[in-house]
């Protein structure tokens, strides 16, 4: 059949336009608002004065801003790669179970998953409640003291990584799972039959095939961990909001609570260089390592 | 005597209206807990009374921030409800980004209020340069709560059957050491883990010794720094002398009290139905409820105002009929405030405090008075309720009332956060 190019062009151009445009409206134009915003001293809603780099200027002297990212990039730090860690530990360790018992491992590794953090935090808050709490029992066995572990600033940022791994993991286990069920088992006996070690099957074959899901799961993490918000909101309300701030948290404080919709969209435009700069870093650090 | 003033008023806005429509009046709120039950129940009661003319679509929304926010966001784009709960600590802010409207005398003769009705602080509290922006509907101090039984064993109720001996720093430091040494595990429960709470106690204690928060650019005037420090010290050496628990939330100083762990607790009104519920139960203690004793110069206590306000719907010009109905409501809830009374908050109506009824309320009727010397927020619209102001006592008060910071270098720390606030 004879095609037309250009009608053919056209009908891509129809097809995709209702994409293009709901991306463009809900997407983009926001994001040059945002800039727009930026630079003006604007409260929450209505109008401001254009105030050129002002905010700008602010932001890289403002201590807490710069508390923010630090307590951001800390919290990735801990979260990103133990947590794909041990999601990958889990998902290889639930692969040897077969039938019913895997089912049951695998559900009980991903029911936090499925949890609002607002339940997240009410349980957590209940374990490790400074008076009542049952997690006070080994704490003050190793510390030698109850710790009031949300209340503690060198405790808060662990406390809510580890929180945060058990919360998420499930879907990352999820993905590796579904990798490991896609290396073919040939290779396995191939390797079997030439004599190899399961510690050398491990690192010689599994790992290397699992190498495209693991990259994929560290950039999911990285960009969800960048945006950490509400663990760090609700655990640290009331208390020393500041010295356990996380940029999101101090985007919503500026434009809800202290009504500066400006200067909160300076540190959101910061915060949107920072993930895309890191995203795109991370993905092209590790296709070059993949493909070597 | 009601009908007739209502037909006045229908007949008075909706003589362009043929026949008389229902009403429906949106209202927002933020009560979630013990009051959030009473008030559902006061509006069915108005809804069930006012079957034929007037109907109350109530939605609760989360108190703090999030309630704020959303209602600043939607009355911008006249979203908003027509009649919503706000505190009055809040209004300053609500002033100056124009979500609310102001009530007018007119209104409040409609509705059979004046400035007589309430206590002077509470009246002061909802106006703005001279305009009044809400209706106050209850005020909500923090009091001192008491186990009697502990506190008689350790010989601190008096003749009166009320706690005796508190007067004074000295005098109820010495109680607290007493209490301890009489074998409780604590003196006394003060929210610890969350300076912005303890705020509440701080500022009441700045308050009897006559020191002040001010507004923007004269934040601690006078010598009301040192005053201030000297209000966290006070905290402070409790938790280090062990009579108060260091680091403990909220829902834990409830929990210690009512199990008898700490035979003193210093928290809001809205606490009281749980004590009344758990008696009721059989499961507490014999119990009371005292205005927080002079520690310093005089009494005084801090509190915040439940307030009915009527949000600025952008681009939404108001029905007299719509208007007519809200004032209605108001005025029936504020003629009702008796049952309001049940969950701790002191009606700001007096016809209501005054009467036989509420006298005979324990121990509403013995903390009532406090209203005559109680304390504000600053008028800023940096404070209030989940305010910046309150943000800012938490970042600098939680490690100071927990010996991990000097009360004076907390003072400065929220000084300058204040000052930088803009």
């Amino acid at each position: 059949m004879l095609r037309n190019r250009r009608t053919e062009m056209m009908v891509a151009y129809i097809l995709v336009a209702p994409f293009v445009l709901i991306y463009g409206w809900m997407f983009i134009y926001p994001t040059i608002q945002m800039v727009r915003l930026s630079l003006t001293n604007g409260p929450l809603i209505g109008p401001g004065k254009w105030i050129g780099i002002k905010n700008y200027v602010r932001m890289f002297i403002d201590p807490v801003f710069r508390k923010s990212v630090w307590n951001t990039a800390y919290f990735v730090v801990l979260t990103v790669v133990p947590g794909t860690a041990v999601a990958m530990a889990i998902a290889l360790m639930v692969s040897r179970l077969r039938g019913w018992a895997q089912s049951l491992i695998l559900s009980a590794f991903f029911l936090p998953y499925v949890l609002p953090v607002t339940v997240v935090y009410l349980i957590w808050n209940w374990l490790t409640n400074v008076q009542f709490g049952i997690l006070q029992v080994p704490i003050a066995f190793f510390v030698g003291e109850p710790v009031n572990v949300w209340r503690t600033v060198p405790w808060f940022m662990p406390g809510a990584a580890l929180i945060t791994i058990w919360w998420t993991n499930g879907f990352s286990i999820l993905l590796f799972l579904a990798g490991l069920r896609n290396i073919p088992q040939e290779l396995y006996e191939a390797a079997a039959l030439d004599g190899a070690t399961r510690g050398q099957m491990l690192w010689r074959i599994t790992l290397p095939l699992l190498w495209p899901i693991t990259t994929l799961c560290l950039t999911i993490q990285l960009i969800l961990q960048m945006k950490i918000f509400d663990q760090v909101y609700l655990f640290a309300n009331g208390g020393q909001t500041q010295a356990t701030m996380v940029m999101v948290q101090y985007i919503y404080e500026q434009a809800f609570q202290k009504n500066a919709g400006g200067y909160s969209a300076t540190v959101a435009v910061a915060l949107f260089v920072v993930v895309v700069v890191f995203s795109v870093l991370q993905y092209q650090v590790l296709r070059i390592r993949g493909t070597r | 005597m009601k009908l007739s003033i209502k037909a006045a008023l229908l007949a008075a806005v909706m003589f362009a209206t043929a026949a008389q429509a229902k009403e429906t009046v949106v209202w927002w709120d933020f009560l979630g807990g013990g009051d959030g039950v009473r008030m559902k129940k006061l509006i069915d009661d108005f809804n069930t009374e006012h079957k034929d003319s007037i109907e109350i679509q109530a939605s609760t929304l989360a108190w703090g921030t999030p309630f704020y926010s959303k209602v600043q966001t939607s009355t911008a784009v006249g979203q908003g409800p027509d009649i919503m709960t706000y505190h009055a600590s809040r209004i300053p802010l609500a002033v100056s980004e124009s979500t609310l409207t102001e009530i007018s005398a007119d209104d409040m003769k409609t509705m059979g209020l004046s400035k007589d009705s309430f206590a002077g602080a509470t009246w002061d509290a909802v106006h703005v340069d001279g305009k009044q922006y809400a209706v106050p509907f209850d005020t909500h101090p923090i009091v001192l709560y008491y186990n009697k039984d502990l506190l008689a064993k350790s010989g601190l109720i008096g003749a009166d059957g009320l706690p005796t001996g508190m007067t004074g720093l000295d005098n109820f430091d010495a109680a607290l050491k007493k209490l301890k040494a009489d074998g409780n595990q604590y003196s006394i429960a003060t929210v610890t883990a969350d300076g912005s709470f303890a705020f509440r106690t701080i500022y009441s204690l700045l308050c009897q010794q006559d020191g002040d928060i001010g507004t923007d650019g004269n934040w601690f005037p006078g010598d009301s720094s040192a005053k201030l420090a000297k209000a966290v010290q006070v905290i402070a050496d409790w938790v280090k002398n062990g009579y108060n628990p260091a680091k403990t939330d909220y829902p834990s100083t409830v929990a210690l009290f009512t199990s008898g762990k700490a035979p003193l607790m210093i928290n809001g009104v809205w606490e009281v139905p749980t004590m009344t519920d758990l008696k009721a139960q059989g499961k507490l203690f014999n119990w009371g409820a005292i205005e927080i004793p002079a520690l310093f110069a005089h009494t005084c206590t801090y509190e915040d105002s439940h307030t009915f306000a009527i949000p600025n719907n952008v681009g939404v010009t108001v029905d007299p009929a719509k208007h007519a109905a809200v004032l209605e409501i108001i005025k029936w809830m504020e003629g009702h405030a008796l049952f309001w009374a049940t969950a701790g908050h002191i009606p700001a109506n007096k016809a209501v405090t005054e009467s036989a009824e509420y006298k005979a309320m324990q121990p509403q009727a013995t903390y009532q008075p406090l209203v005559a010397h109680g304390v504000f927020d600053p008028k800023s619209i940096h404070a209030g309720v989940a305010s910046p102001l309150f943000d800012a006592a938490g970042n600098a008060f939680t490690p100071a009332i927990n010996g991990e910071s000097d009360p004076v270098a907390a003072v400065a720390e929220m000084k300058a956060t204040l000052d930088a606030l803009q």
